[in-house]
Formats: structure tokens, sequence, C-alpha cells
């Protein structure tokens, strides 16, 4: 007997993740307000693992991705926050920054208990895992569900940026490989 | 006399109108306004064959706009930072020279005088060439 897979989008494991998989078929539904509470909190999560990584790394390629993860990620919060205050609109909490969160705590925890070339290959696979789920769910969930043209216009473009970092992760990644 | 009267009264009659509409007008439209926008940048008057031009690059959506570029020598390139997050222009193969850091909305310009391939050496994926003709 032939086990046939079918593949998943991102957005279902998306949901998947955030809530269980009793749910999966469930898209979750964002307010404007909540779109920018993901969206910041997103950003956040990958400069704490930055913040990480300069302390830990002693790789000249990791240690210059997360300078550069912390900085692109911190102007991405400042744009966020300015189109925010200008709309008058405050981020609200909601199920998906929670578990977002909640699931960055338990990778720091296991980033921290890493050390040496096994924490770098940790930092930069999480990276590469990270930057794929975010473009996924900016691309078919925020943007989509984004009322306000331009918080809209902002989520699209960042969409380069992340793909671009995300291609930039799997380069240092590929020295861990060999 | 008259005629002079009526020349008078015309010179009255105008300036009369022009404080009219001086007085119509908000104190905004009063300022001489200086058009200031990106077409200055985006779309840069050029010299005449014989001399030196300028070239735009545009970094955008974490590109360089256009990615391949043809000058002639002593030819100037002017890269313009589009994106929200800094980027960089570095010579890729010997770092022979750097823009160092240029913050979004910022330019940097250089001379060009021989063939380079280039990159963001931030963001090292983004990749451009120059082509002395």
């Amino acid at each position: 007997m032939k086990l046939i897979l079918k593949p998943i989008s991102a957005v279902t494991v998306f949901a998947m993740i955030v809530f269980g998989s009793a749910y999966a078929q469930v898209t979750p539904k964002l307010t404007d307000p909540e779109i920018a509470s993901v969206a910041v909190v997103a950003n956040q999560i990958d400069v704490n693992y930055a913040k990480i990584a300069k302390t830990k790394s002693k790789n000249a390629d990791v240690l210059k991705f997360a300078q550069t993860m912390s900085d692109d990620h911190t102007a991405v919060i400042k744009q966020a926050v300015a189109l925010v205050t200008k709309l008058g609109v405050t981020p609200k909490d909601n199920a998906v920054s929670q578990k977002l969160l909640s699931d960055a705590a338990k990778t720091k925890k296991q980033l921290n208990s890493k050390s040496g070339k096994a924490f770098d290959k940790a930092y930069i696979d999480n990276e590469v895992a990270y930057h794929k789920a975010v473009i996924d769910a900016v691309e078919n969930l925020l943007i989509p569900q984004s009322q306000n043209a331009e918080l809209k216009k902002l989520l699209q473009d960042v969409v380069p940026t992340l793909k671009a970092h995300l291609a930039h992760a799997e380069m240092v990644q590929k020295e861990f490989a060999k | 006399m008259k005629t002079s009267l009526k020349w008078g009264e015309i010179g009255f009659r105008y300036i009369f109108l022009l404080l009219f509409l001086y007085g119509c007008a908000t104190p905004e439209e009063r300022a001489i306004k200086v058009p200031v926008s990106d077409s200055t940048v985006s779309n840069p008057v050029y010299p005449g064959p014989s001399e030196p031009q300028l070239h735009v690059v545009e970094i955008k959506d974490m590109k360089f706009q256009p990615e391949e570029i043809s000058v002639k020598k002593g030819d100037t390139i002017m890269w313009v930072n589009r994106d929200m997050v800094t980027h960089c222009v570095t010579e890729e193969n010997k770092k022979a020279w750097t823009s160092s850091n240029i913050t979004a909305g910022a330019f940097w310009k250089m001379v060009v005088e021989i063939n380079s391939d280039y990159f963001c050496a931030i963001h090292q994926v983004m990749k451009g060439k120059i082509i002395v003709e």
C-alpha cells in the first residue's frame, strides 16, 4: 500500500501551529489592529533571536547576518509603529501574536542550550524556517486580510526584504551543511 | 487731459484687481512653490553626449534596478535607496570600493572608471554589474 502524502500549504501549517491540528482547516481572522500586532511581534522575535546570536556566536557570517536581522527588523518595526500612529490604530494582542511569542520562548530556550558550531547551525536553521513561515503568513494571511490600504502596502513592501533575508540565511546555512 | 485720466483710472482698477486677487489667495498659495520631487533623481537632466553623464540605479525591493548598467568611462552613477532598510554598494571581488551605509531615502554617487561586479555587503544576495563601454 502506497502512502500518499498531499502537499499542505504553509498557511495551513501556520494555522496548525497557531490553533492546533483540530482547527487546522480554520484560517484565523484578524482585524487591522491585530495584524499590526502580529507584524510588530513577528519582527521583534527575530530581533531577539539576533541578540542571542550576537552574544553566543563567533562565526563572522552568522554575526553579520544577525546584525542585518537586528537592523532590518528594527527598521520594519519603526515603519509599522509610524504607520499605526498615523492611522490612530492601537496594535491589539491576539491568539496569533501570543502563539508566536510562546513558540519563540521555546526556540530561545533551545538556542540558549547550545554553543559553538551547534548553536550557529541551530540559529541559522531556525532563521530559514522562521522566515519561510513568516513570508507565507504575510503573503497568505496578513496581506489578504488587511483592510487599510496603507497597512496592506507596508506588508507588501516588507515581503522582498523577508525573501532577501531567507536567501541570505540559506546561503549561510550551506556553510554548516559541509 | 481726458486720456490721461482714463489711463489713470485703468491703472487704478488694475492695481485694485491685483490687490483683490491677492486677498483671495490663502497664505499657502501666496508662498513661492518650488517643485521638489523624486523626479529630480529619477529623471535627471542629461548633458550633451560628449559630456560625462549621470546614471541612476534605484535600490528598490531589495534589488539594484537596473541590475546591469552600461556607462562610459568618466560617467557618474548615483544609487538611490528607495527601501526602508539600509543598503550599501561594494565592489564584490576585492572590496576595491564601497559606499558604506546608504540609509533609507539617501543616495551615493561614484565616477566610474572600470568594469565592476558589486553587491550589497549587508544583504549579500543583492548583486549588480557595471559595464564600461
